[in-house]
């Protein structure tokens, strides 16, 4: 009974050890996920003591305390969304890189498609007029005779006598 | 004709911007509170021993609210500024301790007792000041920097806020707004 016994409590030990080790392996790559998070909600949030640098570029003492907060606020169980809304509370829509998508900002995200249509209807009427006007000058089949007759007898002219 | 202008007009538009932009130098930091109108929110945080006789060894925010006007001033050790407007600041709180309460919070000064209690030495400050060492309650007050000073009305709602050293003046100033006199 013994000699069974042995070897089904080193088995069960083995089990039990390698399960610890696993979860002790797991533990950082938590941690990673966990630093990664942060990091992404950080870089959509401007450090209010630095000039053009995000809470994730950021040294500064309030960014080290920013990045903190959420990571506090993640491990509660709080969602990107809320952990923006919580600085866009206390400091207003500046502390996002990104302005908001609603009101006057609407303006900044299309602006870019705005501009670009616009260019390229200028462009557009530009090469019309362009080619009409090429047409126009190249075209002979609505030139008058008169002016055609005209031009052939001061070639002519220059041309002098063969 | 018509298009040389257009020509012009946008060339001289588009240098304008780009020297505006070249010229307009460091952005301005002072921007207004996004909590004014709204009741500030409170704290709880550890006092320095030498005001620890009046009010215990916290000083917590929401006890207060409601009896008075609060001027909440943010300072740190290191911020030359904060050693301007200290003056100012005693002075005021001399003035008018019977009508307003005011609170200095070290923040962003982490782990910097010894230099908080030198600064308050030095400017010999009798109004209760308190240790926010995770900055915890200037994110909450979205601070972009020390000094910064909030002025509360007595129902808690924000009145305004100062970017930069206070002077005597606009404490006064700001003092006759909140008690109405």
């Amino acid at each position: 009974m013994r000699f069974l016994l042995q070897p089904l409590l080193i088995a069960l030990l083995l089990v039990g050890g390698g399960q610890g080790q696993a979860q002790e392996a797991a533990s950082p790559a938590v941690q990673t996920e966990l630093e990664s998070q942060v990091f992404d909600i950080a870089r959509q949030l401007r450090c209010p003591t630095c000039v053009s640098e995000s809470v994730a570029d950021s040294n500064a003492g309030i960014s080290i305390e920013m990045r903190r907060e959420i990571q506090t606020q993640l491990q509660a169980g709080a969602s990107e969304a809320e952990v923006l809304a919580f600085f866009q509370d206390r400091y207003g829509d500046w502390i996002l890189l990104e302005p908001p998508r609603r009101g006057i900002h609407l303006f900044v995200w299309w602006l870019p498609g705005i501009a670009l249509a616009a260019g390229a209807g200028a462009l557009a009427i530009l090469m019309i007029r362009w080619t009409r006007a090429a047409r126009q000058t190249t075209d002979l089949e609505d030139t008058d005779e008169a002016d055609l007759a005209r031009v052939r007898a001061a070639l002519q002219k220059e041309e002098g006598p063969a | 004709m018509t298009r040389l202008i257009a020509i012009v007009a946008v060339t001289v538009g588009l240098g304008g911007l780009f020297l505006f932009g070249l010229l307009r130098g460091s952005p301005d930091r002072n921007i207004e509170s996004a909590r004014i109108d709204r009741e500030v929110l409170t704290f709880d945080l550890p006092l320095y021993p030498r005001y620890q006789g009046a009010f215990g060894p916290t000083l917590d925010l929401a006890a207060e609210l409601g009896s008075k006007p609060i001027i909440v001033n943010f300072w740190a050790s290191w911020c030359g500024p904060c050693y301007d407007e200290a003056p100012h600041l005693e002075t005021a709180w001399r003035a008018h301790q019977d009508d307003v309460l005011f609170i200095g919070i070290q923040t962003q000064d982490r782990g910097k007792r010894a230099e908080g209690e030198a600064f308050l030495d030095r400017f010999a400050i009798t109004f209760p000041n308190v240790i926010d060492d995770d900055s915890r309650v200037s994110i909450d007050y979205g601070l972009f920097g020390v000094p910064e000073t909030f002025f509360v009305r007595s129902d808690g709602t924000l009145l305004y806020k100062h970017t930069g050293p206070v002077t005597l003046d606009l404490l006064e100033e700001k003092i006759a707004e909140l008690t109405g006199s």
